[in-house]
């Protein structure tokens, strides 16, 4: 061996062996996750599935062994073309995928608005659910837990025992109008885990549910916008005021994919004060003005 | 008498199961009310009310053609409010005929009260209702037995989940139970006490006698009782009896006169056959049969009783017609969905509180009313909506009225039939009282154009400040009356919203007519 050789080797060994060390993701890694996913035109299975392979597959989300709530919004006893509640195939594809990701039990529940055996069976959630494999059951009224909120206004609330002690939560809220919310999405569909009488959140609402979700906010929003209720909401009943998009949007940040949701309804965010509060007060995970959105359009 | 006691006993669970499938999801195909349709009181007085006979009462017409043959086998076998005295005169041990023979001159008060029920209904005021052995049984379950028993076990299992190795399986039974004998929420009926007080009284009566009530009270009883007096099904004694009296004084009824042991009051005997079965089995004495040329019992209610009684019906008559009806609670009594005009309605219900039962499987408006403008609403069913609401989608009530006091609706028809109105009470409402947005009510507001609406305006508070308020207000055209706002209010009392009979559509009455409105009190 020469110098020249050894210096090469040398060189050449200590190259590979810190290439080896960082291992060669850098040279050949894929670009970071989106922040945000936006698709649409298609099935609610198929919008999942594409919207999941865009965010890096659900086990970026789910662990094996995990308890999973998915937490649909059933809260009506409407069918599901009403658009009052959140699509049941929707609901019913998410369970398959936190189940294949290895998750050890899926929960659906609601605390319903509507009688609460009506809302499970018209919005076919309670069947779908449990097709697909997860434990759909009824709201155990001993299972609420005060939780220390500490908020602004709110300083202490009641919450779901089972929503508190889950692993991982995904939201699945519809896309829906409300009238004193503007919309309702994300952020709002969290007060299906609250106890109490909900009523009071309604004055100071802004406020109060941003103090509330800021202490059980969600790992995962899925926004059902396959069907969105464009008035007369949140409870709907007529079916002109249902407008079909088959589109749906998913962000691990429950404020961005609210934000994003506004387009749907063509909304601009000063208009729809929760969705301002929370930016305001910094709830949100990603700069929603300068979104990482992946839009994809299915044939 | 094994096969009598199965047979009650099967019985019982029928009326009770029919019981438990009145509730949501309900087919239909199994009808709930059909049990209450059994009594034989039903018939009777709607042929005094309508001159006429429905066929869908043909469980209490088959008995009411059967008892003058076989006599009051539907009280002995049948009937679940005896089957459940039977069984509480075994906890409070009933005296024998010996002691409690001497109740025998109470016996005319039951044909008593049933004439005078008869003079009321011939004078358009029906009373019988609360004396239905089955309306009485089915109420009695509605507002006592079953919330009670349900809250003893639901907290029971609840109170075991709070033991750590305890709280796998006690959530597994608790959602059996949940799953099966009671999905529905916890019932929370008013009027308990005096339901329970009356029940209590019926079962606690067995420490007077065996089957005090059936003896002595039930007007059902008296009605069979006079059809089954020549009744052609007779005990026969035959010569072996040494008269050694067991079969007088063990006689649930009291039916065998004391002196006269080979004879049956066919107006009192049940047909329970417990005489044969006490009869000393090396004498045997006793044997039933048909007979083509039976004997008759005479009823016991004497010509100075009858008087009597027609004298005290007109005296309740008159108290029933001249008592003032309080007009303050008048636009209070919110009724179900397809009840039919208040006079004919509080004339049809039976106070069976069946429609109560199904709907606290639902929304849980319907509770059975107190004494409210008069003594006759005791027990009607009366929508609270501050404890409950009208479900949109629910028609159930008027499907399982035994007696069509509530008309069945399809739920298109209900869903355009108004209850009432909903009237905003401007003192209390949150936005109008305290200058702060809430609207829950048009949250909820379940019509497909709501109901309820608001304005935003401006308000000046008292530091100067402006600030958008949503005003909500009720539009008369769309509202139906199904009381979600009220219920769902988020005031802790009294509600800032209040649903009364206003703008009601009762079931075979023209429309009330709509009248014009301005889109909003604030033009």
């Amino acid at each position: 061996m020469n110098r020249r050789d050894f210096l090469l080797g040398t060189g050449a060994g200590l190259v590979g062996g810190a290439l080896f060390a960082r291992g060669v993701d850098p040279l050949f890694a894929a670009p970071p996750p989106p922040q945000a996913v936006w698709v649409e035109n298609g099935e609610p299975a198929q919008l999942l599935a594409a919207a999941l392979k865009e965010m890096g597959g659900i086990s970026r989300f789910i662990s094996r062994g995990d308890v999973v709530v998915v937490k649909p919004n059933m809260g009506w006893d409407r069918a599901p073309q009403f658009a009052a509640n959140t699509n049941p195939d929707l609901v019913a594809a998410v369970i398959q995928e936190c189940l294949n990701a290895g998750a050890k039990t899926v929960k659906v529940f609601d605390r319903t608005c509507n009688n609460p055996l009506r809302c499970y069976a018209n919005s076919q959630i309670e069947e779908k659910a449990r097709a697909a494999g997860a434990e759909v059951t009824q709201i155990r009224e001993n299972r609420f837990v005060d939780k220390a909120i500490n908020g602004e206004v709110v300083k202490e609330w009641s919450v779901y025992k089972d929503y508190l002690e889950a692993d991982k939560v995904i939201n699945v809220p519809i896309a829906k109008h409300h009238s004193l919310s503007r919309v309702t999405l994300g952020m709002k569909n969290l007060m299906g885990v609250l106890g109490g009488n909900r009523g009071d959140i309604h004055n100071e609402f802004n406020r109060k549910i941003v103090d509330i979700d800021r202490t059980i906010l969600p790992s995962l929003t899925i926004i059902d916008a396959y069907r969105i209720l464009t008035a007369n909401g949140p409870v709907g009943g007529n079916l002109a005021h249902v407008k079909q998009l088959r589109t749906l949007i998913m962000s691990p940040c429950i404020v961005s994919a609210d934000y994003l949701a506004l387009e749907l309804f063509g909304l601009k965010v000063e208009e729809v004060g929760v969705v301002n509060e929370a930016l305001k007060r910094g709830l949100n995970k990603f700069d929603v003005k300068a979104l990482n959105v992946k839009r994809v359009r299915l044939s | 008498m094994k096969l009598r006691r199965v047979v009650q006993v099967g019985f019982l669970a029928f009326f009770v199961i029919l019981f438990l499938i009145a509730r949501y999801p309900y087919s239909g195909k199994l009808e709930a009310d059909l049990f209450l349709r059994f009594s034989p009181l039903i018939p009777l007085f709607h042929f005094i009310q309508d001159l006429s006979l429905s066929w869908v009462l043909w469980p209490a017409l088959a008995i009411l053609v059967l008892t003058p043959f076989l006599g009051r086998f539907f009280c002995g076998w049948v009937c679940p409010l005896g089957t459940t005295i039977d069984a509480a005169s075994k906890i409070v041990t009933s005296p024998s005929n010996r002691v409690s023979g001497k109740w025998e001159k109470l016996r005319f008060f039951k044909f008593a009260l049933l004439f005078a029920c008869i003079l009321l209904a011939i004078f358009s005021v029906h009373v019988w209702g609360y004396l239905d052995p089955l309306s009485i049984f089915n109420r009695a379950l509605t507002v006592v037995f079953y919330p009670l028993g349900s809250f003893f076990v639901s907290q029971t299992l609840l109170a075991t989940t709070k033991v750590p190795f305890l709280e796998t399986p006690a959530f597994y039974v608790y959602d059996l139970f949940k799953g099966f004998v009671m999905p529905e929420m916890q019932a929370h009926p008013q009027q308990f006490f005096w339901i329970a007080l009356f029940i209590g009284a019926i079962l606690g009566a067995e420490k007077l006698s065996r089957r005090f009530w059936c003896r002595n009270i039930c007007p059902a009883g008296a009605w069979l009782g006079v059809l089954a007096q020549f009744r052609m099904f007779e005990r026969i004694v035959g010569e072996a009896c040494p008269v050694c009296n067991k079969c007088q004084t063990e006689c649930k009824m009291n039916a065998i006169p004391a002196g006269d042991v080979k004879h049956t009051s066919k107006v009192e005997c049940i047909d329970c056959f417990s005489c044969g079965a006490v009869c000393p089995p090396k004498i045997d004495a006793i044997t039933y049969r048909w007979r083509w040329k039976p004997y008759h019992t005479p009823i016991d209610f004497t010509r100075r009783q009858f008087v009597r009684t027609t004298a005290g019906g007109a005296v309740a008559l008159g108290m029933l017609s001249v008592g003032l009806k309080n007009r303050d609670e008048k636009n209070r009594q919110v009724r179900p969905p397809g009840a039919l005009p208040e006079d004919q309605f509080a004339d049809k219900c039976i106070r069976c509180q069946e429609c109560v039962r199904i709907c606290a499987s639902n929304g849980g408006c319907l509770q059975p009313d107190g004494i409210r403008t008069t003594v006759l609403d005791l027990w009607l069913p009366v929508a609270l909506m501050r404890e409950g609401y009208c479900e949109y989608n629910c028609n159930l009530c008027g499907q399982i009225c035994p007696t069509d006091a509530i008309l069945p609706l399809t739920l298109e028809e209900k869903q355009h039939t108004a209850m009432g109105l909903a009237h905003f009470d401007k003192n209390l409402c949150i936005p109008y009282a305290q200058n702060s947005d809430c609207i829950v009510c048009e949250e909820h507001c379940p019509t497909p154009d709501k109901a309820i609406k608001f304005d935003l305006k401006e308000v000046r508070l008292r530091d100067g400040n402006a600030k958008m308020v949503k005003y909500p207000y009720v539009l008369r055209e769309l509202c139906i009356g199904c009381g979600i706002c009220e219920t769902k209010c988020p005031l802790p009392g009294q509600a800032g919203i209040v649903v009364t009979t206003e703008n009601q559509h009762r079931a075979g009455a023209p429309a009330p007519p709509q009248q014009e409105q301005p889109t909003s009190p604030y033009g």
